[in-house]
């Protein structure tokens, strides 16, 4: 017998079929997705840009004031000044490190607090913690987003991040009801019955057996999130209710609130094209992924 | 008028109106300002329209804190003295007083006559809702006003310590049948004021806002609705009032007083272009209807202006100068607008500023003698560090005036030949300054810089920080602080609570003691000392001149007090803007929003639309 070829039940010659896992599947699917790697692509390069940023390689000058009012588009500053001479193309850089690490923060902790709590309450479904956490998400889900943001902002007063606690609070409850209903179909899977026959505690079962099994869930979730945690930290700093110290595209927005009647528009022009830019690819990323790791097509 | 006399009048006056008051809150107090928002709905009055960035929070005499009120208070209510029209510097005339007082010679009493024939615009808290004439007794009792307690009153650090009396009568409860002695109405149109020491600046605060006359009845019959619903002898009469705007009519009983443009200060070389002859000898108001709408957005205001139809005055926003100038100094108009509109430049009658809060032993007094001097150097690094020019090119067109010290450029006691070290940059000098008094950015303290919310104030702290990172200050030290309302950031001024205080102040009269005052020791927090500065010299020059009429002696005094500041590096002082407006050709007016403004709406005309203020052959500007 030939390499690579194996016998059916009549005898015949046929090619052997490597097992693979789900997780090679969708990376497969993934890597053949052009749209997907493209987003991919352009992702990780704004994550260079902000890695640069975090380790002091460039837009060290975005808060110096490095020219004159309203300087124009030149080689020295390629989107031109604002209203006090900083430099706008060091800003937009500046900025692209605080999306990511609003971004970052906030899809991860809302992955795992959703996680968590939707896991719990998936499979403890009917329970009185299934209540409980099902009431809280529907209080949560109750109470418009900005008005939320605006009321812990107010109450956390000075804290740098009141507006990832904002919000953390409200973006993890979809993570939890998506959570909650796919534990609910694997609660009565085999593999968990056996684990129970096993004798496995409640919380291993959960955290060892089922949580994982929810991955491709909290990956697409965790992408959408980052997603949402950028244009609401745009949203929110241009309200005031952001961003506290540093800079962000949000702030240039606002910023260029000062500047419309004179006919600049740089900071807005700037800001926006480097959201755009972040916000669509990671879109693109987002959907390749989702596709790749849904089980039915992966399938 | 015997006090007994006084009583029965004033309690007879109470009960009078007591019915017709129960009637009218009933449906008829309130029928005034029944026209909902306000907007204008006859097509034919003739009406001036203004517009300004924030609303009166009442306009209730006693709470006239800010230029917002005060253009309401004075055009709905009446004032001992006024500003002239026309006159700068500014000039006080007498307004509702007769003549100028008879002052005693030692300069503690004044005996103010009143006009007589006055009266009261119409409403329903009169007796059969015909207003009254206005007597002197009405100015007491709006005086006493200010000392009650109930009312919430704003402006009784005017008079407190000053009037005979007049704190006492408000320890004793504000009792309104109680006289006081240094406060008295000798006959209807007579009043007599006893100091207990002389006030230069006594008859100014007359022309406040604060000391508008209410009469009694109105107080009785609306309590705190007066704040919405103004009743004065004014020349225009409130009709509506909300957050978004007021409306004035006007006061058809309002006293005949023909314009002598001379005695207005009138200098036909300066102010012809605005057309303002055309009112002399006539009697205003010269509109029908006044319209004053708040928005606090400068582009709404502008487009409203531009649009042609609406606001016809707007202050020409920072950002739209250089479109809308063809040259900064002197003020030109671009071809475009000067065919449409008029505009006129002036200086602010006040200045911004920034002080360090001497209560904070980082940066000002300390326990340590050593640790003090250091701080002293800290500030003066500051200073030094701080450049005003860029802020003048950033915020203020780069037209403002940058001075050194307290003395604003409006004053007669401003000094043009002092030395402008202060308000100059100096990087270097700030380094040195800062390595020889062994700063360094390990042992800097944090500097905590409160605004209010908003991107403006974002920018100055931004300003500030990348200023002090060139000498040297890390930026992670320098903290911004932003409070959600203008009032937040004020009630953290006055309870002493920032490093920094960053404001503007505007002044109450022409006179140099209004800005010296803000650094006088017993005025320390919470009155309108911010810095906290206790200086001994300067207090007791501040005493000695503040019962000084003025001289040169008093101006030379001044001076020192404002070397004073200078040489302690109290704080980064300070920029005088200059403001632009602009208004439709149709418009007669000369605009002004300085010292307690308001006074010119009612010289104010309006011709038909097409028609130009501007005699032939001037520019826009004059």
């Amino acid at each position: 017998m030939t390499a690579g070829m194996a016998r059916n039940g009549d005898g015949v010659a046929v090619p052997a079929t490597r097992r693979t896992s789900l997780w090679q599947t969708a990376l497969a699917k993934f890597a053949r997705d052009r749209a997907g790697l493209v987003g991919l692509t352009v992702v990780a390069l704004y994550l260079l840009v902000a890695i640069g940023v975090w380790f002091g390689w460039w837009a060290t000058e975005w808060a110096d004031i490095t020219g004159a009012k309203w300087a124009p588009v030149s080689a020295q500053h390629w989107f031109g000044t604002n209203i006090i001479g900083q430099d706008i193309f060091q800003r937009g850089l500046y900025s692209t490190a605080t999306a990511f690490e609003v971004g970052l923060v906030v899809a991860v902790l809302v992955v795992v607090l959703g996680g968590l709590l939707g896991a719990t309450s998936g499979f403890l479904a009917g329970s009185w913690v299934d209540e409980i956490v099902l009431w809280t998400m529907g209080v949560v889900d109750a109470v418009p987003f900005y008005l939320m943001v605006a009321a812990i902002a107010f109450a956390l007063a000075d804290y740098p991040y009141a507006m990832h606690v904002a919000m953390i609070s409200t973006f993890w409850t979809t993570t939890g009801r998506f959570v909650r209903g796919e534990v609910i179909k694997l609660r009565g899977l085999e593999f968990v019955e056996a684990a129970r026959a096993l004798g496995v505690g409640q919380a291993a079962i959960v955290l060892r057996h089922v949580l994982p099994n929810t991955l491709h869930i909290l990956l697409v979730q965790m992408t959408l999130c980052f997603v949402d945690a950028i244009k609401a930290e745009v949203v929110l700093s241009f309200l005031g209710l952001g961003v506290k110290d540093g800079m962000s595209w949000g702030l240039m927005i606002s910023e260029s609130t000062l500047e419309f009647l004179a006919g600049h528009f740089n900071n807005l022009v700037a800001a926006s094209l480097l959201m755009f830019g972040l916000v669509y690819a990671f879109n693109m990323f987002a959907d390749a992924l989702q596709d790749a790791l849904d089980p039915k097509r992966v399938a | 008028m015997q006090p007994w006399h006084r009583r029965l009048f004033f309690l007879r006056s109470i009960g009078g109106v007591s019915l017709a008051c129960a009637v009218a809150l009933a449906g008829g107090c309130g029928s005034g300002v029944a026209e909902g928002p306000g907007r204008p709905t006859l097509p034919g009055p003739k009406t001036f329209h203004h517009s300004f960035e924030q609303a009166p929070a009442s306009l209730d005499p006693v709470q006239a804190t800010n230029i917002y009120a005060n253009h309401v208070v004075v055009n709905a209510y009446d004032t001992l003295f006024a500003y002239k029209y026309l006159a700068r510097p500014y000039q006080l005339k007498p307004n509702l007083a007769e003549d100028w007082p008879e002052i005693s010679p030692d300069l503690l009493t004044y005996r103010i006559r009143l006009k007589r024939g006055v009266r009261f615009q119409d409403d329903p808290c009169f007796p059969g809702g015909r207003g009254r004439e206005l007597v002197a007794e009405d100015f007491v009792y709006s005086l006493k006003r200010q000392f009650d307690p109930q009312n919430r009153p704003q402006g009784g650090w005017f008079w407190q310590g000053r009037i005979v009396g007049i704190d006492a009568w408000k320890s004793a409860g504000s009792d309104y049948a109680q006289d006081i002695p240094g406060l008295r109405a000798l006959d209807s149109h007579t009043l007599e004021i006893r100091l207990t020491r002389p006030y230069p600046q006594l008859l100014d605060t007359f022309a406040q806002g604060y000391s508008a006359v209410v009469p009694h009845e109105a107080v009785a019959c609306y309590g705190r609705e007066l704040g919405t619903h103004p009743v004065g002898s004014g020349p225009f009469k409130v009709v509506a009032y909300d957050t978004a705007r007021v409306v004035f009519e006007r006061h058809p009983g309002y006293r005949q007083e023909p314009v002598d443009l001379a005695a207005e200060g009138y200098d036909p070389v300066k102010q012809r272009y605005t057309g303002v002859e055309r009112i002399a000898g006539r009697s205003p108001p010269f509109v029908d209807r006044l319209i004053i709408d708040f928005a606090n957005d400068d582009a709404s205001r502008w487009n409203s202006f531009t649009k042609g139809d609406e606001v016809q005055l707007s202050a020409l926003p920072p950002e739209r100068a250089e479109a809308v100038l063809a040259s900064l100094n002197p003020v030109r108009l671009q071809p475009e607008y000067a065919e449409k509109y008029q505009a006129y430049s002036g200086p602010e009658a006040g200045f911004v500023f920034e002080v360090f809060n001497f209560d904070f032993p980082d940066f000002g007094y300390h326990p340590d003698p050593a640790r003090e001097r250091r701080n002293k150097a800290l500030r003066c690094a500051i200073i030094k560090a701080f450049d005003w020019e860029a802020r003048n090119a950033s915020w203020y067109f780069g037209l403002a005036t940058v001075f050194p010290g307290v003395i604003v450029p409006v004053v007669p006691e401003f000094d043009p030949a002092l030395s402008r070290a202060s308000v100059t940059r100096d990087v270097d000098g700030a380094r040195r300054l800062l390595r020889d008094n062994g700063w360094t950015a390990a042992n800097l303290p944090v500097l905590v810089y409160g605004q209010s919310a908003g991107v403006k104030q974002r920018m100055f702290y931004e300003q500030f920080r990348a200023e002090l990172k060139q000498i040297g200050w890390p930026p992670e030290k320098v903290v911004l602080k932003q409070f959600a309302t203008f009032g937040d950031l004020s009630r953290a001024w006055k309870e002493s609570r920032l490093p920094i205080v960053a404001k503007g102040w505007g002044l109450d009269y022409p006179d140099a003691e209004n800005t010296l005052q803000l650094f006088y020791g017993p005025n320390g927090s919470p009155g309108s000392n911010d810095a906290n500065w206790h200086n001994v010299e300067f207090d007791r020059l501040y005493e000695q001149a503040a019962v000084m009429l003025p001289s040169p002696e008093r101006t030379a005094l001044y001076r020192r007090m404002n070397q004073l500041v200078i040489d302690d590096c109290v704080g980064m002082t300070g920029l005088a803007r200059n403001r632009i407006y602009l208004w439709h050709r149709n418009v007669v007016a000369m605009p002004d929003r300085e010292i307690v403004g308001g006074f010119w709406l009612k010289y104010v005309d309006v011709l038909p639309p097409g028609q130009s203020a501007r005699p032939e052959g001037l520019g826009a500007t004059g």
